[in-house]
């Protein structure tokens, strides 16, 4: 499932979106917290010799299997439903669900078109226990749809880091009037 | 009965003639305001308010398009209003505008088209004034982070000054502002005649991906002073100016006789919080902080109050605590001696709250779609 959400993306890539993809990867990556929870983990079983905390355990452990749930939101995610503010991907979604204003998680509704640049997310997906890399693209050129709207603000940031704040209007250079319709949550990579 | 109908219909004296005319609204009170209304779910129709808070009366409105800002000068005598439209409502040339209003007759008095307006969800950092109401400091996003700085007089942009890393005004004195960046700094921006612009950058004051400060923190130009309110709830004080100074920051849990709150390392824990758009407000003279409040875990930053908790600034102990009819997203309090304090609702409903004693005074019904924010007069 998840991987063909690259490939089934129906949207022309700038060099300016491959630009901007490639940094906001680079730095996801080094903030992912998955990332942070395996060093972590690697940390604890690298001190065997050490008496260790019970909390160090479960650290080690939670690393050897399936990495727990990051965050709140991610505790409580699902996996099914997309038209819902609870699905998985919409971790720092905030605005109105393309899912269900006739669009799709990563489509765009017809008669609107899809932002070459996004603020990112960094969402758990219980079903497989990995952390994906989700870019948020609004989708532009009518006014606000307002069918199910979320705002979910997981490692959500000011405006002083755009890259990872959902306040702004992200439709720059859509040609269209940049006025926001939804918001798709595409999957780019796994975190990490 | 037709009779004495008849009768009663003939003592009435004859309606006169009456001629067409406009209002002229009288000088603002402490409790005159105005309130954004961003129209969140239709948002090119935009607008802002002019609220007789005493009453729970609405004065006159202005339209104000597309995530728009407001700023009023200290004497209520004329606001500003950043907006953007298009020629053809959704299509067409793109305008970013700073619209100039008398406060009283709400006529337009200039309507400068500017290089561009960031559009994002309505801060008042975006749009803010120097001391002495000649500049305006409109934020905007397009080709890259800036500031222009306009000559309020002139109805002029007068300068453009880059702002790489960095959001948002936080204006101090008649010629700078700070501004808040991502490697946990300020940037303060020093303005001179010759249009040139110096920045230096304060020392780095909190981590941004532990514990972020909300850019909707209050400031004061006059005086420099600002208050940084981080997600966890400490308050960063600090003395805006060419060199700010950020002092070591006091948490709202602890005033309020608890624990620190947890930052981004450890999430999952429930507590007191801050949260909202508008979460905070400042009562200048009072020096006191009026903050959302709910119960959460981190990352619930944005999630409405269910109170408000104040708190005395220069203690750092909580004075009050207001539970909210509703809960808001919104907070903001008046400059004056008797001050009330105001709240919203999903339902676009005003509450109005003596700000002493937390008592709900009145309510406007549906004043609007998505009251943003309200601004009173000496505010800014």
């Amino acid at each position: 499932m998840l991987p063909s959400d690259n490939k089934n993306m129906n949207m022309d890539k700038t060099l300016f979106d491959q630009a901007t993809e490639a940094v906001l990867r680079r730095f996801a990556g080094r903030s992912s917290r998955r990332g942070i929870l395996a060093r972590l983990g690697g940390l604890a079983a690298a001190v065997p010799l050490f008496p260790l905390l019970p909390v160090s355990r479960a650290s080690a452990a939670s690393t050897s299997a399936k990495v727990k749930a990051p965050t709140p939101f991610a505790a409580k995610a699902q996996t099914k439903d997309e038209t819902a503010c609870d699905y998985w991907r919409y971790c720092a979604i905030d605005g109105n669900l393309c899912s269900t204003c006739g669009g799709g998680i990563h489509s765009c509704p017809p008669g609107t078109a899809p932002s070459p640049t996004s603020w990112i997310g960094s969402c758990y997906n219980p079903q497989d226990g990995n952390s994906y890399m989700i870019a948020y693209r609004d989708c532009c050129g009518q006014d606000s749809c307002n069918e199910v709207t979320c705002l979910n603000t997981d490692a959500e940031q000011p405006a002083y880091r755009p890259m990872a704040n959902n306040d702004i209007i992200w439709c720059f250079g859509t040609g269209t009037s940049e006025m926001y319709n939804c918001s798709t949550a595409a999957v780019i990579g796994k975190a990490a | 009965m037709v009779s004495l109908g008849g009768s009663a219909l003939a003592a009435d004296p004859v309606l006169q003639t009456e001629q067409s005319d406009v209002v002229t609204l009288k000088p603002y009170t402490p409790h005159t305001i105005l309130v954004m209304d961003s129209a969140g779910t239709h948002a090119k129709d935009g607008r802002v308010y002019v609220v007789d808070a005493d009453r729970g009366a609405l004065l006159g409105m202005v339209q104000a398009a597309y995530n728009p800002n407001v700023t009023m000068v200290p004497d209520a005598s004329r606001f500003y209003v950043g907006e953007t439209t298009w020629a053809h409502g959704n299509r067409g040339a793109r305008y970013d505008l700073l619209a100039e209003y008398d406060a009283r007759t709400l006529k337009l008095t200039s309507d400068e088209e500017l290089p561009a307006r960031a559009l994002i969800t309505p801060k008042r950092n975006s749009l803010t004034l120097n001391v002495g109401a000649t500049r305006a400091y409109v934020y905007q996003m397009s080709p890259s982070n800036g500031v222009e700085v306009v000559d309020t007089h002139a109805h002029k942009v007068t300068q453009s000054v880059d702002l790489p890393g960095c959001a948002l005004t936080y204006p101090w004195g008649t010629s700078g502002f700070s501004s808040l960046c991502a490697d946990g700094t300020l940037a303060n921006v020093s303005l001179s005649e010759d249009g040139k612009a110096s920045m230096t950058h304060s020392a780095v004051f909190f981590a941004p991906d532990k514990d972020a400060v909300f850019e909707n923190s209050p400031s004061v130009a006059k005086t420099g002073e600002a208050y940084f309110l981080s997600y966890t709830g400490n308050i960063y004080p600090a003395h805006l100016g060419a060199n700010a100074t950020v002092e070591a920051p006091w948490s709202l849990q602890v005033g309020a006789g608890m624990k620190p709150a947890s930052d981004a390392s450890a999430p999952f824990e429930v507590t007191w919080r801050p949260g909202g758009i508008q979460l905070i407000a400042l009562h200048q003279s009072d020096h006191e902080l009026y903050v959302l409040m709910h119960r959460g875990t981190f990352w619930t930053h944005k999630e409405d109050g269910t109170e408000v908790w104040v708190y005395d600034a220069q203690t750092h102990k909580r004075l009050r605590r207001i539970p909210l009819k509703k809960t808001s997203n919104m907070v903001g309090v008046t400059q004056d001696d008797h001050p009330l304090m105001f709240t919203t609702d999903t339902d676009g409903d005003l509450f109005i709250y003596d700000a002493q004693t937390g008592h709900l005074l009145r309510t406007v019904k549906k004043l609007g779609t998505s009251v943003t924010f309200t601004i009173a007069p000496g505010e800014e």
